[in-house]
């Protein structure tokens, strides 16, 4: 079975002819541990300050959740995801009719919304093998909208223009102070368990293999990559991963209308948090998620009517000045990676 | 001998195009196969049916027995195929060291192969084709020969007992040519495999060759040792026109 042998850098894990090796590398870790610290105490001092941007904290990891798959989807596919939006309304509205109907609890209604999502991205698998180029990005970017319209067609069961109401919260401490901050380290733990996940596949075997289908797809299949098998399973489990922030959102809110996240708006927001952080690297998300929450935050706060108007347009300038992104910045003073920053190219 | 690999009635058309006509041939173990024609005569084509990136429209390949005609070209590697491409295809994002990495990993199973077993793998294959110390550079900036280098290595790492080498001597200078060639040689010598060698510089052929096919229009033309097909007249009228007497 599985051997696991310690040894003075690194675990050797075997499982019959199969070898892993998991290079333990304490020197590299002293940034992240105190960002994720900071992330961590941040919610603390919100707390007693200015509770309101617990809520801000609350939307910049689940932007920076949300883009992570899609990080790893647009890598592992070799191409654009348009509509990951469409996971977060089958997620959502999973768990939203569930706990509903049956008044089930978030943790009754997780593993469905889990299932659902991960059907209906195995549905829509194929795509990713039949369609590309600017076809995938129309195909993508149309589930979503047709989505909206089946909850407008069928508003009895959807509430498309009202909008589902009634959902069991996800905590409830009897006092909303607190359900706030638990919720906030709640959302900073999925961000983090996904921000550990997918950057540890993206560093392993199958990262590379994934770069690899990300700049060639035809020479990748010629030196043995089964292609069609890792671009399946790179967009069914991204897909899943971005299906579970709708469950969030549906019993973060105890309230879920497709009208708020099935529509481009939203999309563009994740697609920007992508962008802003650096194109499709999984830290860079969290940079753009926490960029593009606080700004739009301040932008509501004190630019009042026009804001919808001039927060697409200081992103856009911004994607112009910072093609790197910010993120990218950061990596361009300090490389010491031996595995290359993985670009998007289509 | 029973072949390493055999081609039997290979049909490729596109449409009504006849690009492969019933082309039939053996490969055997060890030997360095020439693979000559003029442009157009579909040598291209059939490396690619070969190698799974077409399917064969009828005919049979068969390799140490196994029928391979329908594989994907990802199983035909793991069978032990591998292939360079006439112009060469690098992963422009990744390093040189990464993408032999990658087919170390990728190509034939072995097991228990770590990823940092890969790595050294792949450092021997780079050590090898002389590219170890651009190991950290993007593949985007090598130059042409080291991307023809970047190609042999990536192919060997994936340990084939059959490399197909579509026209390796294309765009380089008389130089690097040469160690082209002895790379090859030293890889066939190193790690014992077959080499399948389209080409349209004769001389190249003529050393290296142990074997020739000539093919024309997507037909046979004529099989043997080196000097009986440059000394083939069906050759010598694809090459040099029906009227080549005259003016010899």
């Amino acid at each position: 079975m599985v051997e696991m042998e310690l040894k003075r850098d690194r675990i050797v894990i075997r499982l019959g002819t199969k070898k892993w090796e998991w290079v333990l590398e304490p020197r590299y870790w002293r940034n992240t541990l105190l960002w994720a610290a900071f992330l961590m105490i941040a919610p603390a001092v919100a707390y007693f300050y200015s509770p309101g941007l617990i809520n801000t904290m609350i939307s910049a990891n689940i932007y920076a959740a949300i883009a992570m798959p899609l990080a790893l989807m647009t890598i592992g596919t070799g191409r654009m995801n348009f509509g990951p939006q469409f996971y977060i309304g089958v997620g959502g509205y999973t768990a939203a009719l569930l706990s509903i109907a049956y008044g089930w609890g978030p943790l009754t209604t997780l593993p469905f919304a889990i299932l659902m999502s991960m059907v209906a991205a195995l549905i829509f698998s194929p795509l990713v093998i039949m369609a590309r180029g600017l076809y995938y990005v129309l195909l993508t970017l149309l589930l979503p909208l047709v989505f909206l319209e089946v909850t407008f067609i069928y508003t009895d069961i959807f509430k498309g223009d009202t909008g589902l109401f009634g959902i069991v919260p996800l905590l409830d401490t009897g006092n909303a102070k607190n359900n706030f901050l638990l919720i906030g380290y709640f959302s900073t733990a999925i961000m983090f368990a996904y921000l550990w996940f997918i950057n540890k596949i993206l560093k392993s075997r199958y990262g590379l293999l994934m770069a690899s289908i990300n700049d060639d797809e035809d020479v990748a299949h010629s030196i043995g990559i089964n292609i069609n098998k890792i671009k399946i399973i790179a967009f069914v489990a991204a897909s899943t991963l971005i299906g579970i922030i709708g469950w969030f959102y549906a019993h973060y809110f105890s309230s879920f209308a497709g009208i708020t996240y099935l529509p481009l708006t939203f999309m563009l927001k994740v697609l920007l948090v992508l962008m802003i952080g650096g194109r499709a690297q999984v830290f860079g998300c969290v940079v753009g998620g926490y960029f593009v929450a606080f700004l739009e935050m301040l932008m509501i706060r004190f630019m009042g009517p026009i804001q919808p108007l001039l927060f697409p347009i200081i992103l856009l300038i911004l994607l112009f000045i910072l093609p790197e992104g910010l993120f990218g910045l950061y990596r361009k003073r300090r490389y010491r990676e031996y595995l290359p920053t993985i670009h998007v190219r289509r | 001998m029973a072949p390493l690999v055999k081609v039997s009635n290979l049909v490729k058309r596109f449409g009504g195009i006849v690009a492969v006509n019933d082309v039939s041939f053996e490969i055997y173990k060890g030997e360095t196969l020439g693979f000559i024609g003029p442009n157009g005569a579909g040598k291209s084509t059939v490396v690619n049916c070969l190698t799974g990136y077409l399917p064969a429209t009828s005919g049979k390949i068969e390799m140490n027995g196994v029928d391979i005609t329908h594989m994907k070209p990802h199983q035909r590697v793991h069978m032990g195929l591998a292939r360079t491409y006439q112009i060469p295809r690098p992963f422009p994002e990744l390093t040189a060291l990464t993408s032999v990495l990658a087919s170390s990993i990728s190509g034939k199973k072995r097991i228990n192969q770590s990823f940092q077993d890969a790595m050294y793998d792949a450092t021997h294959y780079l050590e090898f084709v002389g590219l170890f110390s651009k190991r950290n550079i993007l593949a985007r900036d090598l130059t042409f020969y080291e991307l023809r280098m970047l190609e042999l290595a990536r192919a060997l790492a994936t340990t084939p007992q059959l490399l197909f080498i579509d026209e390796v001597m294309a765009g380089l200078n008389p130089g690097e040519a040469k160690n082209a060639i002895k790379m090859i040689r030293k890889a066939k010598e190193e790690f014992g495999i077959t080499v399948f060698w389209i080409e349209h510089v004769m001389a190249v052929l003529m050393e290296a060759a142990d074997r020739i096919v000539a093919i024309n229009y997507g037909s046979k033309l004529a099989e043997g040792t080196p000097d009986e097909v440059v000394n083939n007249d069906d050759v010598i009228e694809a090459y040099l026109g029906k009227g080549w007497r005259e003016y010899a």
